[in-house]
C-alpha cells in the first residue's frame, strides 16, 4: 500500500513519452509534500540535477515551474532550490528561462533581506557577468527589477551592473534592458534614477537598432511618471522630441501609441507647452500607420492639455479629416466629437462642423459610421441650435446602403433625443428620422429602434407615443409591406402598451391588434397574440377582456402550429 | 539633356528586370562625367571643376526623397538616377577610381548609408482603399525599389572593384554599420535581399580583419530569430553566405565554430519559420559535418529533440535531413540515440500523414541505415517487427501496405531467427505507439492509481494541499497550461 513517492516519480519519469514525463513532473509537489524538506534536499534535488542534462525542454519547463511550487512547500528552506533555478535561468530555451526567473522570484519571497543580499544579489551578478551565454545576462536583467528594492546595501552593485549591461554589444541584452529600465526605475530612489538611469536611457534611445529604441518608449513613460515636472522637462522631454523625429517609423508609431499616457505622466504644464507641438508632427507623419495610431491617441490626449491650447489641435483635425487614408479619417471623426465637448461652441461650430458633415458623406463606410456617431456627440455639445444643421445629413445617413452606418445613425438620433429632452425640438427635428427604423430593411436597425423605444416614451410621454408615433405604426401595419415590418410595428405597439393607461390601451391599441390577429401571415398572428396578452394586463374593462379572450380562442383552431401553440399558452395563464 | 535623361531612365528600368550585370548593358550616349573625364590628361591631378562636379553629384544623391510617391519630386528623382548612373560608369575607369572615388570614400559610403539605411516598410496591398471585400492579387512591390536598386548596384560594384583596398574600406565597415546592414535583410523585397547577400558576401571576402565581427553580428541576428522574433525574412540569404564561410573554415574546426554549430545551426531547426530557410540550413549543416563528422550525432539529437509537432511538411524536411545526417554518423556513437530515433521513425510510419510515412519508409532503402539497424538488432528488432507486422496487415493505403510488406521481408532476410522471436513475443513493449488512446490508458492505470494514493496521503499530511493539475489530460487544452497566449508565439 504505502508507495515510496520518490520511486513512483522516478518510475513515471522513466517513461519514454515526453508528455507523460511532463505530467509526472507536474505531480512533483505530491512527492515533495510527502518527502518533507530533508529528503527533498537529499533525494529530490540531486535527482533533478541529473535531469537538467538529459531532459527535453518541455520537461525542464515543467521543472522550472514546479520548483516554484516546491518552494511554497518548504518556504523556510527554499534557498536550496536556487542552484537548480540558476542553471535553468541560463538555459537556451526562452520559456524555460522565463519560468525559472518567475520561480526565483517566488523563492525570494520566502527569503529574508539578509539572504537576498548575501545569496540572491551575488547570483544575479554572477548571471549578469556570464560572458559566454547572453541568456544568463537576459535573465539577470529580468531578476534585477523585482529584487532591487530588497537588495539593501547591495543596491549600488545592481545599479552598476544594470547600467553596464545597457552598453552591451549583444542586441538581445540591450533589448532586455530597454524593456526593463522603466520597471526597475519604479523601485529606485529618484536620485539614482536621475543619476544612473537617465544617462543610459538616453543612450538606449539613440541605439542603432530601432527595436531597442522602440522598446524604450514604454520605459520612457514609466520613468516620466516618477519624475516631477521640472525633472521631466530636463530629462524626458528631450528624449520625446528626439524620438518623435526618429527615422524609423516603428519608433514613431510606438511613441504615438503611448502619447496620451505620456502626456498624463509628464503633466499638464509640459503637455501644454511642448507636447502639443511634438504630437502635431506625429499627426502629420508621412507614414500613414503612424498617423492612424497618433489620431487614436489624440482622443485621449486632448483630455490632458488645457482647453485653451486645444485650438492648436483644430487645424490638424481639419487636415486629418481630409487624409487620403480612410482609417485616419475614421478615428479623426471620434476626436472631432470629443473635442467639441471641450471647445467653445461657436469655435467648434465654425471650425469643425462642416468637416464632420463632409465626413458623414465619405466614401468609406467605417468613416461614415464613426462620423454619424460623432455627429451626435458634437450636436449634443453645441446644443439644440446645431441640430437643424445636422438632421438633414443624419437623415441622409439613414438612407445609407450599409446597415452598420444606419444603425450607428439610429443610435445617434436616439442618444440625441434622450439628451435634448425638448419635445419641440424632438417633434420638429428628430422624430421624423427616428421613425425610419420602422421601415428599415435591416433587422439590426429595426431592433435597435425597438430596444430604445421605452426610454424615448419615458422621455416624451404617452402623448407622443399614442399620437404621432402610433400613427406611424398604424401606417406601417396598414400598408402592405413585408410581414417583418409589420411584426416590428406590432412589437412597437407592445412597447407603447407598457407605458399607457388601461382606457387608452383599450381604445387605441386593442382595435389595431384585433385586426392583426386575423392577418394572413401566421407569424403576425402569433406576435399579435403576444401583444394582446400584454394588453390584457392593462385593460380593466371586462367586456374588452372577453373580446380579447374570444379572439385568441378563435386561433386555437388555427391551421398553423405555432399560432396554435401561442394561443394555447396565452389562454393557460 | 532631356533626351539623355529619358535614355538613362530607360536603361535603369531595363537593367532592373535583367540580371544586374554591368557588362551587358545597352549602348547609350556617354554620360557627361565620363566625357569630361576623357579630357583629363594626367589622371593624378583631377581638375578642380571635375572634382567639384563629382562631389556635387554625390551630395545630390544623398538627399532623401519620398520614393513611395511617384508624383513628388519627379525632376529630382530623374536627375538623381542619372547621376547615379554616371557615378556608376566612373567605376569602370581604374584611374578615376583611384584618384576620385577612393579619396572620397567617406562621402560615398555616407551617400550609400543615407539611401539604404532606412526603416523597412511593410509592403501594403493598397495604401488608400480601406474598403473591405476588395481583393487584388498584385504582387507586393516596394515602390522605392526602383530608386534603391541603382544604389545597391553601385555599392556592389564598389566592393567588387579592386581599387579601393582593404585598408581604406575597413574604417567604414564598423560594428554598427554591419548591424544596420544586417537589419535590412528582413526586407520583404527579395531583390533587395539578393543584393544585400552579394554585398555582404564580398565584404566578408575582402575585409579579412572584419570577418570575426561580421560573423558575430550574424550570430546575433540568428539568436534574435531563435529566441525572440521567430521570423526573419533574410534567414535564407544569411545562411547562403554562411555556407560559403563555413566551407572556408580550416580543419580541425575551432571551438568557436563548434559552439556556433551547437547554439545556432541546431536550434535554428526549431524555429517556426524553419521551412523558409531549411534548404540553406541543411547545406550549412552538411558542410559542418563534412569538416567534422563527429558533430553529426549532435545534429541527430537536435533533430529528434526539436521534432515538429502537427506540421507534416516540416516533418518531411526533418526526415530528409535526418537520413542525410545519419549517413555521416559513426555507428558506435549513435547508441544513446537509437531508441529515440527508431521510435520516431515508427511514429512517422504509423502516423496519419501519408507523405510522412512514405518518407520514413525510404529510410529502409538506405544501406547505411540498414547497417545501423543491424548493428543494434537487440533493440531495433523487438521494436520494429511487431509494429511493422501489425500495420502491414491493417494499413489503409495500398501502396504503403505493399512497401510495409516488403519491409517485413527485408527484416526477415536480415535475421530470420530474431524476426521470429520478436514477432512472437507476448505483449510487445512498443505496440502502444500504434494503439489508440483507450488501450494506452489501460497501461497507465497502475501508475495512475499509485499517484492517486500518494495524492490522498499528501492531503492527509497537509489539508491545504492542492491537487496538481497535469497539462496533458482529456479534460483541458495543453496550450493553456503552457501559456500559448504568452505573446511569444507569432501566428503565421
Amino acid at each position: 500500500m504505502s508507495e515510496n513517492p520518490f520511486e513512483v516519480l522516478k518510475e513515471d519519469m522513466e517513461n519514454e513519452e515526453v508528455y507523460l514525463k511532463v505530467n509526472a513532473m507536474h505531480r512533483v509537489k505530491v512527492v515533495a509534500t510527502l518527502l518533507g524538506s530533508d529528503k527533498i534536499k537529499s533525494q529530490l534535488i540531486p535527482y533533478f540535477e541529473t535531469l537538467l542534462k538529459k531532459e527535453d525542454d518541455e520537461v525542464l519547463f515543467a521543472l522550472a515551474e514546479e520548483l516554484g511550487n516546491i518552494a511554497q512547500i518548504i518556504p523556510n528552506q527554499s534557498s536550496c532550490l536556487l542552484s537548480l533555478l540558476e542553471q535553468l535561468a541560463g538555459f537556451d530555451e526562452t520559456v524555460v528561462r522565463e519560468q525559472a526567473v518567475k520561480s526565483i522570484a517566488i523563492v525570494c519571497g520566502f527569503l529574508g533581506d539578509n539572504d537576498i543580499a548575501n545569496t540572491i544579489v551575488p547570483m544575479i551578478i554572477r548571471l549578469a557577468s556570464n560572458d559566454t551565454n547572453f541568456t544568463c545576462r537576459v535573465s539577470a536583467v529580468c531578476l534585477m527589477c523585482p529584487l532591487y528594492a530588497r537588495a539593501g546595501n547591495q543596491k549600488e552593485k545592481i545599479r552598476q551592473k544594470f547600467t553596464e549591461l545597457c552598453s552591451e554589444e549583444t542586441p538581445m541584452v540591450r533589448r532586455a534592458v530597454a524593456t526593463k529600465i522603466g520597471e526597475i526605475a519604479q523601485f529606485m530612489d529618484k536620485i539614482h534614477v536621475i543619476q544612473d538611469l537617465i544617462p543610459v536611457l538616453k543612450q538606449l534611445c539613440q541605439d542603432e537598432q530601432d527595436q531597442v529604441r522602440l522598446l524604450c518608449m514604454e520605459s520612457l513613460m514609466n520613468i516620466a511618471k516618477i519624475l516631477n515636472s521640472s525633472e521631466n522637462k530636463t530629462n524626458i522631454l528631450p528624449l520625446i522630441i528626439q524620438s518623435a523625429e526618429d527615422k524609423s517609423w516603428r519608433v514613431r508609431l510606438a511613441l504615438s501609441k503611448i502619447f496620451a499616457d505620456l502626456a498624463e505622466a509628464v503633466g499638464k504644464e509640459i503637455a501644454d507647452s511642448s507636447l502639443i507641438q511634438i504630437f502635431s508632427n506625429l499627426l502629420k507623419d508621412t507614414e500613414c500607420d503612424v498617423r492612424v495610431i497618433a489620431v487614436r491617441s489624440l482622443a485621449r490626449f486632448i483630455k490632458f492639455v488645457s482647453p485653451e491650447k486645444l485650438n492648436l489641435i483644430v487645424p490638424l483635425l481639419q487636415l486629418l479629416s481630409k487624409d487620403p487614408f480612410s482609417q485616419v479619417k475614421q478615428y479623426a471623426c471620434e476626436v472631432i466629437g470629443q473635442i467639441a465637448t471641450l471647445l467653445p461652441k461657436e469655435y467648434s461650430q465654425s471650425k469643425l462642423q462642416q468637416y464632420l458633415i463632409d465626413l458623414m458623406a465619405d466614401d468609406n463606410q467605417d468613416v461614415r459610421r464613426n462620423a454619424a456617431k460623432s455627429a451626435g456627440q458634437f450636436a449634443a455639445a453645441i446644443g439644440p441650435e446645431a441640430l437643424n444643421q445636422f438632421v438633414p445629413f443624419l437623415k441622409k445617413c439613414m438612407d445609407d446602403p450599409k446597415w452598420r452606418v444606419r444603425k450607428e445613425t439610429m443610435q445617434t438620433i436616439i442618444q440625441l433625443a434622450l439628451t435634448v429632452k425638448n419635445p419641440d425640438v424632438f417633434n420638429k427635428q428628430l422624430e421624423s428620422v427616428f421613425v425610419m427604423f420602422l421601415k428599415d430593411r435591416a433587422a439590426e436597425v429595426r431592433s435597435m429602434g425597438l430596444i430604445q423605444l421605452p426610454a424615448l416614451i419615458a422621455t416624451y410621454k404617452q402623448d407622443w407615443a399614442i399620437g404621432n408615433f402610433l400613427s406611424k405604426c398604424i401606417e406601417t401595419l396598414s400598408k402592405d409591406v413585408g410581414s417583418l415590418y409589420r411584426i416590428n410595428a406590432l412589437y412597437a405597439i407592445q412597447q407603447i402598451s407598457f407605458a399607457v393607461d388601461g382606457p387608452i390601451a383599450q381604445d387605441k391599441l386593442w382595435p389595431i391588434v384585433q385586426k392583426c390577429l386575423k392577418d394572413p401571415v401566421p407569424n403576425i398572428r402569433f406576435v399579435s397574440i403576444k401583444v394582446a396578452k400584454s394588453l390584457q394586463k392593462k385593460i380593466d374593462n371586462q367586456q374588452t377582456l372577453n373580446q380579447i379572450k374570444q379572439s385568441i380562442n378563435e386561433l386555437l383552431e388555427d391551421p398553423d402550429r405555432d399560432v396554435k401553440f401561442y394561443a394555447q399558452e396565452a389562454l393557460q395563464n | 539633356m532631356q533626351n539623355r535623361t529619358a535614355n538613362s531612365k530607360q536603361t535603369a528600368t531595363g537593367r532592373q528586370q535583367a540580371q544586374p550585370n554591368p557588362t551587358t548593358q545597352q549602348p547609350r550616349a556617354p554620360p557627361q562625367m565620363v566625357q569630361n573625364m576623357a579630357r583629363v590628361t594626367d589622371p593624378k591631378h583631377v581638375p578642380k571643376d571635375i572634382r567639384d562636379q563629382f562631389l556635387k553629384k554625390i551630395h545630390f544623391c544623398s538627399q532623401p526623397y519620398d520614393f513611395n510617391d511617384d508624383t513628388k519630386n519627379v525632376k529630382e528623382k530623374q536627375e538623381r538616377s542619372q547621376y547615379l548612373q554616371e557615378l556608376f560608369d566612373l567605376l569602370k575607369e581604374p584611374n578615376f577610381v583611384t584618384n576620385l572615388v577612393v579619396p572620397h570614400l567617406d562621402l560615398i559610403i555616407e551617400m550609400i548609408e543615407k539611401n539604404i539605411f532606412r526603416p523597412l516598410p511593410i509592403l501594403k496591398k493598397t495604401a488608400t482603399n480601406g474598403e473591405i471585400g476588395m481583393e487584388d492579387d498584385d504582387q507586393l512591390i516596394d515602390p522605392a525599389w526602383t530608386h534603391l536598386q541603382p544604389v545597391y548596384e553601385y555599392f556592389l560594384q564598389l566592393i567588387v572593384n579592386e581599387q579601393p583596398d582593404v585598408k581604406s574600406l575597413k574604417i567604414f565597415i564598423t560594428h554598427s554599420f554591419i548591424q544596420e546592414f544586417l537589419e535590412l535583410f528582413d526586407s520583404e523585397e527579395p531583390r533587395e535581399r539578393e543584393y544585400l547577400k552579394n554585398i555582404l558576401h564580398r565584404l566578408y571576402a575582402k575585409l579579412v580583419p572584419r570577418r570575426k565581427m561580421i560573423r558575430k553580428a550574424i550570430n546575433d541576428c540568428f539568436y534574435t530569430l531563435i529566441h525572440e522574433t521567430y521570423k526573419f525574412n533574410g534567414a535564407a540569404e544569411l545562411l547562403d553566405i554562411l555556407a560559403s564561410i563555413i566551407s572556408g573554415f580550416a580543419v580541425p574546426l575551432r571551438e568557436e565554430h563548434v559552439i556556433f554549430f551547437k547554439t545556432v545551426i541546431i536550434p535554428l531547426h526549431k524555429v517556426q519559420t524553419c521551412q523558409f530557410y531549411h534548404e540553406q540550413l541543411l547545406r550549412c549543416s552538411m558542410l559542418f559535418l563534412s569538416k567534422d563528422p563527429t558533430l553529426a550525432t549532435f545534429l541527430v539529437e537536435g533533430l529528434l529533440r526539436y521534432w515538429p509537432f502537427a506540421n507534416s511538411a516540416k516533418e518531411v524536411m526533418f526526415l530528409n535531413e535526418l537520413l542525410e545526417v545519419l549517413e555521416v554518423c559513426e555507428i558506435s556513437k549513435l547508441e544513446p540515440l537509437i531508441p529515440k530515433l527508431f521510435k520516431r521513425l515508427i511514429k512517422c510510419i504509423a502516423g496519419p500523414h501519408l507523405q510522412v510515412a512514405d518518407r520514413a519508409m525510404c529510410f529502409f532503402e538506405n544501406d547505411y541505415f540498414l547497417t545501423i539497424l543491424k548493428s543494434y538488432k537487440p533493440f531495433t528488432f523487438p521494436l520494429l517487427v511487431p509494429v511493422i507486422a501489425q500495420i502491414a496487415d491493417t494499413h489503409w493505403h495500398k501502396v504503403l501496405q505493399e512497401s510495409l510488406n516488403a519491409l517485413k521481408t527485408i527484416l526477415k532476410e536480415i535475421d530470420y531467427q530474431a524476426f521470429d522471436k520478436a514477432l512472437n513475443t507476448k505483449d510487445p513493449k512498443y505496440l502502444y505507439i500504434i494503439q489508440d488512446a483507450k488501450n494506452q490508458k489501460k497501461d497507465r492505470q497502475k501508475i495512475e492509481e499509485k499517484w492517486k494514493n500518494l495524492t490522498k496521503q499528501a492531503l492527509q499530511k497537509n489539508p491545504n494541499f492542492k491537487e496538481p493539475v497535469v497539462p496533458y489530460s482529456d479534460t483541458h487544452i495543453v496550450g493553456e497550461h503552457n501559456g500559448l497566449n504568452n505573446g511569444n508565439i507569432t501566428i503565421l
